[in-house]
């Protein structure tokens, strides 16, 4: 056992801290500009790659954990569209692409010089994971694409948009370059929380795709699984950002700010509020950790610990938002600012990947040995 | 971070698991609803090791490291056995024994030592006193030297093994000016004349410990039973918390899984609407539920047992956020439990309005939610 990040690892989370806390100050902003700029630091650290290839000295996707939370904490929407771009568009090349097809995306994905989409769910989810509407149809040496996904994050700016449907008696993941014909992405939609991220919906009318930018067949439940997972990581690392953001400007006002003549961490309603929250925080951060090195060690509890980190840090980081709101009062409410940011995100947290209803029900059903 | 047990640790864990349900768990009902101790199982643990586990071995123990000890005392949770037998351990071996073993002269630990590890001998430690609970600094039990000696004046209250301990850890004041700085620890044997132990006290919950008052009245003991030095009381008390706050939670973790694994069970069994209870997502809910905290709770015990092992200084901060965790978010999936098995679960046959019983005791014990709070808010 161990629970202390290596003196590499420390270094790194620093190294991340100084970049992401450059952009803090625009993170009500639209990602489009920051995002190119940001890709480029990135790529100069180990942090791109994390969870997508072995990085010597560091812990995968534990390592990137860690880091997410700071960069998720300085600018939500940025790290969101970063994450969905390498660890979601990037994680299907990295567990299911051929060497042709990482070449292609991945090695310039990698070096922050592209920018993905995964578009993955369709108008609603299941339990077991339904078939996919979207298909893909084989046409000579091309698949013809069609269907509709509703929400894609880096919809409007992708270079290229991961689609999955369904194909040749399986799941198909469909590399659809962004001039591609017979695609339409939609205007960017206004959403309650992270507002500068570019989500659309994305529909394919006959998209043709060269078959060596086809991944597939694969069986629909691993490979709805494995992407599921994915985007779950992410948004645990997204749930833990709007938590320490949201507390962390609570304690500071806590401290800072006198009701009474006393700061108001003095009386007991504000100082234990915040005692709660940050107990939410540190368990939310060692639950994530853990799931992560069950992930890295190919545990077959890590699909189940991480749905578990993923409703507890949803659930966690409203919570701890709402309390942060609560000691920020009036200073809070008066928008923009990171805790009512924070506490718009975390209900993006409970919602997308896997619902907190959905994983709870799949928790359920693996302790009981239902299920497929 | 490194979240592995050692091949060792775990087989160690199977192997106590397998020592208590033969051993323990099926005498757990009787005595449980007959609020007595159960004598025979804490000789029995004795003899397997567990009251002695981190103890060195020429003094009757296993020369255990903590993260063994913890997973011990979640074996022992997990396998059934009740909050009562696991809280007794937890005040005779980590409260009372192993402030003897830490500040103990050399001729006191081959004393107790041996025998408190053998459970040959039990004991306890007085620590609240009816007007001194949170604030243990306002106690009023005063031990004033006297040549030689030193003589007790005061009561205890809601003291674990009370009744049935051989020996017990006091605190006291020995300079009644001063808050903490005026506490010291002496240990006082059963018989010493003044010094009595009440009736075992009706509780809700953790019904096999013996809990009760002691008294002293002019309790005479000799000087050198004092621990330490005068004025350290209140320091040694709060070593005690990093076993408070790892091998004493990790029972309650334990009974967590062992309460998983019942629910788990009796949804597959129970049909009700035409089908097994299971099928019903509102079950499933609560089960997912239970799963959440268990794994939740889990590593903050440990992070604890870790530091502990690792020789770094106790951090306040991380033994209280899984003492307030341990306490207040396990008690809706303890709920949930009880509410899997409808009237069932009310009924003690199953065994799950007792964990819910014992599991109360959590955010009381050994400082209450509350007083987490407090030390967070203060140390952040
Ligand atoms: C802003 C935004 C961005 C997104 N970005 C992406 C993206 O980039 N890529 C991508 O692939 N997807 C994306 N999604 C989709 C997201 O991951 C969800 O899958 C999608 O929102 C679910 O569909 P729905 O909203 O229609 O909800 P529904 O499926 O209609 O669910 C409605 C409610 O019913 C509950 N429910 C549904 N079925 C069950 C059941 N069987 N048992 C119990 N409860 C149930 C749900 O938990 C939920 O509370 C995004 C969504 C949003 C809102
Ligand atoms: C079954 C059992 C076994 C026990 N075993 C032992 C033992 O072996 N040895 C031993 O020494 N003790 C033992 N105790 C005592 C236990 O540690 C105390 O009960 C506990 O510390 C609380 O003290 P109290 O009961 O006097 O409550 P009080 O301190 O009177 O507290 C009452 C309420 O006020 C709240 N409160 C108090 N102060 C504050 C504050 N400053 N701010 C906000 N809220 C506050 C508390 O949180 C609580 O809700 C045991 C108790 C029980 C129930």
């Amino acid at each position: 056992m161990n629970f202390d990040y290596s003196p590499k690892e420390k270094a790194f989370l620093e190294e991340i801290g100084a970049i992401v806390s450059q952009y803090a100050s625009q993170a009500g902003s639209r990602v489009e500009k920051p995002l190119a700029l940001i890709l480029k630091k990135l790529a100069a650290t180990p942090y791109l790659r994390l969870g997508i290839e072995p990085v010597d000295g560091m812990e995968g996707p534990q390592s990137l954990m860690a880091a997410a939370q700071k960069f998720a904490a300085a600018y939500p929407s940025l790290y969101l569209s970063v994450e969905m771009s390498t660890r979601v568009f990037g994680g299907a090349l990295s567990r299911f692409g051929s060497a042709t097809q990482k070449e292609k995306f991945l090695t310039p994905l990698l070096k922050g010089e592209l920018v993905g989409a995964m578009a993955l769910s369709e108008s609603s989810m299941n339990v077991e994971n339904d078939a996919l509407a979207t298909t893909g149809t084989v046409d000579g040496d091309k698949v013809l694409v069609s269907g509709v996904k509703s929400f894609v994050i880096n919809g409007p700016i992708a270079n290229v948009i991961a689609v999955a449907g369904a194909y040749e008696g399986g799941t198909g993941i469909f590399f659809v370059p962004a001039d591609a014909p017979g695609l339409t992405i939609g205007e960017p939609l206004g959403t309650l929380g992270f507002e500068g991220a570019l989500i659309s919906a994305v529909s394919l009318e006959n998209c043709p795709v060269d078959k060596n930018f086809v991944i597939g067949p694969l069986a629909h439940k691993e490979a709805m699984d494995a992407l599921k997972l994915m985007e779950n990581q992410v948004l645990v690392g997204a749930a833990l950002g709007a938590m320490s953001a949201a507390f962390e400007a609570a304690k500071k006002h806590a401290k800072e700010h006198k009701s009474g003549g006393r700061p108001i961490i003095a009386y007991q309603e504000v100082a234990f509020k915040l005692a709660e929250m940050l107990t939410m925080v540190q368990t939310c951060e060692l639950l994530a950790q853990r799931a992560c090195w069950l992930l890295k060690n190919n545990d077959n509890q890590a699909l189940e610990v991480f749905l578990c980190a993923k409703v507890m840090c949803g659930e966690c980081a409203e919570k701890v938002a709402s309390g942060a709101l609560q000691i920020l009062s009036g200073s809070g409410f008066t928008a923009p600012n990171p805790t009512e940011r924070a506490y718009r995100n975390a209900k993006f947290v409970q919602i997308a990947g896997v619902s907190t209803e959905i994983a709870r029900v799949k928790i359920g059903d693996m302790e009981l040995g239902y299920g497929k | 971070m490194d979240f592995s047990f050692t091949k060792e640790q775990l087989m160690f864990k199977e192997e106590v698991i397998r020592f208590a349900k033969k051993e323990i768990v099926p005498r757990v009902a009787e005595h449980e609803l007959a609020c007595t101790f159960d004598f025979e199982a804490f000789r029995k643990m004795g003899e397997f090791g567990i009251l002695g586990l981190h103890f060195p071995e020429e003094l009757g123990g296993q020369g255990a490291d903590v993260i063994t000890t913890v997973l011990a005392g979640e074996a022992l949770g997990e396998a059934g056995v009740d909050g009562g037998l696991t809280l007794a351990y937890g005040a005779h071996t980590f409260l009372c024994a192993d402030t003897l073993f830490r500040h103990g002269t050399d001729a006191q630990r081959k004393k107790y030592i041996p025998k408190l590890a053998s459970g040959q001998w039990i004991g306890c430690m007085g620590l609240t006193e009816p007007g001194a609970g949170s604030d243990v600094a306002s106690m009023k039990t005063e031990a004033v030297k006297k040549g030689d000696t030193y003589v007790l004046n005061g009561s205890k209250i809601f003291i674990t093994n009370g009744p049935i301990a051989d020996v017990a850890v006091v605190y006291a004041k020995t300079d009644p000016s001063q808050q903490h700085a005026g506490i010291s620890a002496f240990v006082v044997e059963k018989g010493t004349p003044g010094f009595s132990s009440g009736e075992p006290l009706k509780k809700m919950g953790v019904h096999t410990s013996q809990t009760s008052e002691l008294f002293f009245n002019d309790c005479t003991i000799p000087a050198q039973n004092l621990l330490g030095q005068e004025g350290m009381g209140f320091q040694m008390a709060m070593e005690t918390v990093e076993w408070d706050r790892s091998a004493l939670l990790a029972p309650f973790i334990g009974s967590g899984s062992y309460l998983l694994k019942k629910c788990v069970r009796y949804a597959k069994e129970r049909v009700q609407f035409g089908r097994p209870i299971g099928h019903f997502q509102a079950t499933k809910h609560k089960i997912a539920d239970i799963k959440i905290m268990l794994e939740a709770g889990r590593s903050l015990v440990y992070r604890i047992a870790w530091c502990k092992d690792s020789g770094k200084p106790l951090n306040h901060l991380e033994a209280a956020v899984a003492k307030l965790f341990a306490g207040d978010w396990t008690l809706q999936p303890m709920n949930d439990a009880m509410l899997i098995f409808g009237g069932y679960g009310y009924c003690h046959e199953y065994d799950v309005e007792r964990c819910f019983r014992d599991g109360r005791l959590a955010p009381i014990g050994g400082g209450t939610s509350d007083i987490q709070k407090m030390i967070i808010s203060r140390l952040m």
